[in-house]
C-alpha cells in the first residue's frame, strides 16, 4: 500500500456518511476523534470496517441466521485494517441488526451486521423468499408502516437507534410508471 | 460567485454517499479526459455505469438540468458527448417489454428529453398523480443527486436492461 492518504467512508448510527482522509500509519481511533464521530468516552460503542456481505452465501434452509462480523480494534492502523480495500467503517451500539423481511404473508429473520447494505438485505430476501431472479429485481424493500424505501447503497445501521437494534421491511413490488 | 444551488449540488459532489459511488465505479461527473468542461450552471454532465450487454457501453451519459437543486429535482436525459446532443434513439438503453426500465428510459414522450420517473422534474410536473400512486419516490430537498443517479444505476443494472 502506498503512502498516500485515502478516503473513508464513516456511517454511524441515525447519521448521513461522512468522508474522512487518513493515512495508511494513523490509528484507527485517531481518525474517527478527529471526525467527531467519536470521542475518548466512546462506551458501547462498537467499530465495524467494510460492508459486511455474509447473509447472501446463507443456504436457503437456515432460519433466523446470524452473521459473524466482529468489531475491530480501534488502535489498529488504517493500513492493518485495510481500509484502503474496506474503505466503510461503521461506528454502532448495535452489535447486529435483528431484520424481519414480510412477504405474501410469510416472514424470514435474520440477524445482520450494521455494516450491510439495503442491496444486500434485498438480495437475501428475494433469495429466501425463491423469487426468480429476473422478475425479483423488480421488488424492493420498504420499511414497515411506512413508504420509506431506503436506497441500495444505505447501510441497515443507519436505520435503527439503539436501545431498540431491529427494523421491520415489506418485501414490495416496485411500480411501474404509468399515466 | 456561485448560486446556492451550484453551491449545494458541489457539496453533494464532495458526499459521502456521492464519492462512495464514484470509488465504486457506478457513476462521477464527467472529467476533463473525455470532457473539455462541464457546460454551464445548472447543466452537468455525468456518467453511469451499465451492466455488460453484447454491443453495449460499460456507462452511459447524462446531461442533467440541476436548476433550482434541491427544491427543485434534475431534468435530463442521456447524452452524446461525440455529438454533443441527446443520445440517438438507437444508441440509448433498452430495457424487456413493459418493464419499468423500459418506461423510465422511453423515448416515445417528451421526445426522450426527460426520464420517466417520479424524481425527473419533467415527469414528476406532467404526473401529479405519481405523489400517490409512488409515494417512496417523491422528490423533496432532503434528496440527492445521488438518489437520481442511483435510481438510473439500479436500472442499467437489472436484469431488464438489455444493453442498446
Amino acid at each position: 500500500m502506498a503512502d498516500e492518504a485515502i478516503e473513508l467512508f464513516i456511517h454511524s448510527q441515525g447519521a448521513k456518511p461522512k468522508v474522512a482522509v487518513a493515512g495508511p500509519h494513523e490509528v484507527l481511533r485517531d481518525v474517527l476523534v478527529r471526525a467527531e464521530v467519536i470521542t475518548e468516552d466512546r462506551e458501547g460503542l462498537l467499530v465495524f470496517v467494510g460492508e459486511w456481505e455474509e447473509a447472501l452465501t446463507e443456504s436457503g434452509e437456515i432460519e433466523d441466521g446470524e452473521d459473524t462480523h466482529d468489531p475491530v480494534d480501534l488502535t489498529l492502523t488504517i493500513e492493518a485494517l485495510e481500509l484502503h480495500r474496506h474503505r466503510h467503517v461503521h461506528i454502532h451500539k448495535c452489535r447486529r441488526v435483528a431484520v424481519e423481511v414480510h412477504f405474501n404473508g410469510n416472514m424470514k429473520r435474520h440477524r445482520f451486521s450494521p455494516a450491510t447494505t439495503i442491496a444486500v438485505v434485498t438480495q437475501w430476501a428475494r433469495k429466501k423468499f425463491d423469487l426468480d431472479p429476473a422478475a425479483g429485481a423488480d421488488y424492493v424493500l420498504q420499511i414497515c408502516d411506512t413508504t420509506k424505501q431506503p436506497r441500495p447503497s444505505e447501510h441497515l445501521g443507519e436505520f435503527v437507534e439503539p436501545p431498540v437494534c431491529s427494523i421491520c421491511f415489506k418485501l414490495v413490488k416496485e411500480i411501474t410508471p404509468q399515466g | 460567485m456561485d448560486k446556492p444551488d451550484q453551491r449545494l449540488f458541489a457539496a453533494d459532489l464532495n458526499s459521502a454517499e456521492f464519492r462512495a459511488g464514484v470509488l465504486k465505479g457506478y457513476w462521477g461527473l464527467a472529467g476533463t479526459e473525455i470532457l473539455p468542461a462541464q457546460p454551464e450552471w445548472p447543466v452537468r454532465i455525468l456518467w453511469v455505469q451499465a451492466a455488460v450487454r453484447v454491443g453495449a457501453p460499460e456507462r452511459f451519459y447524462l446531461r442533467l438540468d440541476l436548476e433550482g437543486y434541491r427544491t427543485a429535482s434534475p431534468t435530463g436525459t442521456f447524452w452524446d458527448l461525440s455529438t454533443s446532443a441527446a443520445l440517438a434513439a438507437e444508441k440509448r438503453p433498452k430495457g424487456k417489454k413493459d418493464s419499468r426500465c423500459a418506461k423510465v428510459f422511453r423515448t416515445d414522450w417528451e421526445g426522450g428529453g426527460a426520464f420517466y420517473h417520479p424524481y425527473d422534474r419533467v415527469a414528476a410536473q406532467g404526473h401529479p398523480n405519481w405523489v400517490t400512486e409512488q409515494p417512496s419516490l417523491i422528490w423533496d430537498s432532503n434528496r440527492t443527486i445521488v438518489d437520481y443517479l442511483e435510481e438510473v444505476h439500479s436500472l442499467l443494472n437489472s436484469g431488464d436492461y438489455l444493453g442498446i
